[in-house]
């Protein structure tokens, strides 16, 4: 019997529980001794459904664990499986089959050594499926009579309904907090690991990147494990050329949309603006690989540069500013919006003109907000993986020339774990360190970020 | 209809208003308003709450243009030149008819900043000799400079109201106006504040034509020598502070500051 059944039941029974709840509370308010209740009978009744699903929900998630552990020991407790060979692939193989067939999920065995197996296996499920089942009605009367017998005219069933409420919100935002925590140890754990084969100072430190996944993993070079190239290409696409094109063109919206548009302008151009956020980067990688990087090279051919690549950084990074100009743009809008129109009032009562009190009063009172949003941006660019991957290069070359070839973390992450690689090799590994260093600056960035304006906001609250 | 006093007709007029009406959209906020402002007495606007003299006031140095759906008809004069002409550039016309408002609203910058933005952008003072000139002096006219004196680098925004709102008053006195309007100066401050911007203006009377808006009826008749009663986008009764207030002459105005309505 699958959890789902089991919740399914789980959640009738708890139906009942719930008009069962209602109807006493009903009682209570009628008849010859009607009496006032400290609830609305909706929360007595609330108070009896959860009493029934939340154990049940508990069991069912406990069990769903256990109960295949307990099914496979029974199996292997059973006489049949002592011909199975003692470990090993075969032994899984025949084990996986046998469950299969007696789940139903397969016609028949392929391995006539798993034949056997089926009949223990059906049993076994049979046991523990009506094991599952009467437990699970169990804790559902269980738990809807303790909550039943204690309604009274004057339980405090809404607070303890709320008191719910709110404990079920806190774990909906428990598991955000968990998975990214879970993500940075599993970065950690296999950064480790990788540092004890590559030393930490090789990597950060050297210039030369260039793993080889076919090298035997005893006998690694680290000098070919130097991420300073793809820092600096990451730097280089998506703090400089993609800011560099994305600081002026942002603001400038910014300062139109907030000052100078007209309300209905500003009601088109603003979505509008915003639905940049919104394209998948893959189609910004096509623009970016199909259009703009010929257009360059061409460009850069035509007058006299003939190394230039169809792979520039140039590209890519142009196409990056594009594409977070809605993230600065929106950050400096509102922090410009957030500036007290009396300061403007005041500027302008002084006799300076719009764009003298945008450039001095407005601009500045704003620019906390206005840096904020620059370094969101930032952590954004330097995160983005699909337009590098399609439009730069996947050779790491450190250069300072926008129009040669350049390659970044996050492509360098695409290469070492797409396609064929083994676990433990330190090219594969070497993602993951890769990963935990933009993990660590994302993360430092957004952080600060968030500070300036937390600290932004209290100065006009 | 307006019922002026007489015996004000031989002062001449800083700012002559005549027949002014100001719409907000559909509706009419100001119904055919005309006044002289006197250049040597501080003139009351006194009102109930939505009576129009803040938007009246707003007028007078074209702040209405900022609000979008505004829209200001009739004649207003400073110095016998149209506000609205073609020959007046509205930069110019804030720089001669300053303003301060309601709510203290200095720049988040440096006190010294704060006063010396004026004369920056107006190019009044390029050295920073001269600058410093134009800060103490305002500063001292605001009453103002000796508790700031050795705290000019701190942020304008870190005073105290009171303080704040004669940073305001030091601000606009900086580019050396001719009129200052005060929309409510006082309404945000407690009473010690408060008593220290009525001694300002008291100071500041005689040099500087104000026009001062206040739903204080003990306020204006401290600070004032000219009153002017408006209601309901009307203006009722203009006449001298002593007058207004002992004797006037209108029904309405008669209601109003015997505490009867407003």
């Amino acid at each position: 019997m699958s959890p789902i059944t089991l919740i399914l039941i789980a959640l009738g029974l708890g139906l009942v529980g719930w008009l069962a709840g209602r109807a006493k509370a009903w009682s209570f308010q009628s008849g010859a001794a009607a009496q006032r209740t400290a609830s609305r009978p909706v929360y007595h009744a609330w108070y009896v459904a959860l009493w029934v699903v939340i154990p049940v929900l508990v069991f069912v998630i406990a069990w769903s664990i256990i109960a295949p552990q307990l099914v496979l020991q029974s199996v292997l407790a059973s006489p049949a499986a002592e011909a199975l060979p003692a470990f090993g692939f075969e032994r899984d193989a025949f084990i996986g089959e046998a469950r299969a067939v007696a789940l139903g999920q397969a016609p028949g065995v392929f391995n006539d050594e798993a034949e056997a197996l089926i009949g223990p296996f059906r049993d076994a499920f049979g046991r523990y499926n009506t094991i599952g089942l009467i437990v699970t009605v169990l804790i559902a009367l269980a738990g809807g009579a303790l909550a039943f017998l204690r309604l009274r005219p004057q339980f405090g069933a809404r607070t303890k309904v709320e008191r719910t409420v709110m404990m079920i919100l806190l774990l909906a935002s428990l598991v955000a907090i968990l998975t990214t925590m879970g993500i940075f140890a599993s970065l950690v754990f296999e950064t480790v690991r990788f540092f004890g084969m590559v030393s930490p100072i090789d990597f950060l430190f050297g210039t030369k990147w260039g793993p080889d996944t076919m090298a035997s993993p005893d006998a690694i070079d680290p000098s070919r494990y130097g991420a300073v190239p793809l820092f600096w290409g990451t730097i280089f696409i998506g703090a400089i050329i993609a800011m560099i094109v994305a600081i002026p063109l942002g603001l400038m919206s910014a300062i139109y949309l907030t000052q100078y548009a007209d309300p209905r302008v500003r009601t088109w151009i603003k979505p509008l603006l915003e639905l940049l956020a919104g394209v998948p980067t893959v189609v910004y990688g096509y623009f970016a690989a199909l259009t703009l990087a010929p257009m360059i090279r061409d460009a850069a051919v035509a007058i006299g540069i003939t190394s230039a690549s169809t792979e520039s950084a140039l590209a890519a990074g142009i196409v990056m500013g594009v594409m977070i100009i809605p993230f600065v743009s929106s950050m400096a809008d509102d922090s410009m919006a957030a500036v007290p129109g009396a300061m403007r009032d005041g500027s302008l009562a002084m006799g300076a003109t719009k764009s003298e009190t945008i450039r001095r009063v407005l601009f500045p009172a704003a620019l906390p907000g206005i840096v904020a949003g620059i370094m969101l941006a930032v952590s954004r660019a330097i995160g983005e993986t699909m337009i590098v991957v399609m439009a730069a290069s996947p050779a790491a070359n450190l250069t300072a020339n926008p129009l040669e070839p350049m390659s970044t973390v996050t492509v360098q992450i695409v290469k070492l774990l797409t396609g064929e690689q083994s676990t433990d090799h330190p090219a594969t590994l070497s993602a993951y360190a890769l990963g935990f260093v933009l993990f660590m600056v994302t993360l430092a960035l957004n952080f600060i970020a968030l500070r300036v304006v937390k600290r932004f906001r209290e100065a006009y609250e | 209809m307006t019922v002026i006093h007489p015996n004000m007709t031989d002062e001449g007029a800083k700012i002559r208003a005549r027949d002014v009406c100001v719409y907000y959209g559909d509706k009419k906020a100001i119904d055919e308003v005309s006044i002289d402002i006197s250049p040597n007495y501080v003139t009351a606007f006194i009102g109930p709450s939505g009576c129009g003299k803040s938007t009246f006031l707003r007028c007078f140095n074209r702040m209405n243009d900022t609000i979008g759906t505004a829209k200001v008809t009739g004649l207003i004069e400073l110095d016998g030149e149209d506000i609205h002409g073609n020959r007046m550039d509205v930069v110019q016309l804030r720089a001669r008819v300053g303003m301060v408002f309601q709510k203290p609203n200095p720049f988040p910058k440096s006190i010294y900043e704060n006063i010396a933005y004026g004369p920056k952008i107006h190019g009044l003072a390029e050295k920073k000799a001269d600058l410093d000139v134009v800060v103490e002096r305002s500063l001292t006219r605001a009453g103002l400079w000796d508790e700031v004196k050795d705290r000019l680098d701190d942020s304008g925004t870190a005073l105290s109201g009171g303080q704040q709102q004669r940073l305001c008053i030091a601000r606009a006195i900086a580019v050396d106006p001719e009129v200052i309007l005060m929309d409510e100066p006082a309404s945000a401050l407690d009473p010690i504040a408060t008593a220290k911007i009525e001694e300002l203006i008291d100071e500041l009377s005689g040099r500087y034509a104000i026009v001062i808006v206040t739903h204080s009826m003990q306020q204006a008749a401290r600070v004032s020598q000219r009153t002017a009663f408006f209601h309901l986008g009307k203006m009722v009764e203009y006449g001298p502070t002593s007058e207004i207030f002992t004797n006037p002459i209108e029904e309405r105005t008669k209601d109003y500051i015997t505490g009867r309505y407003g």
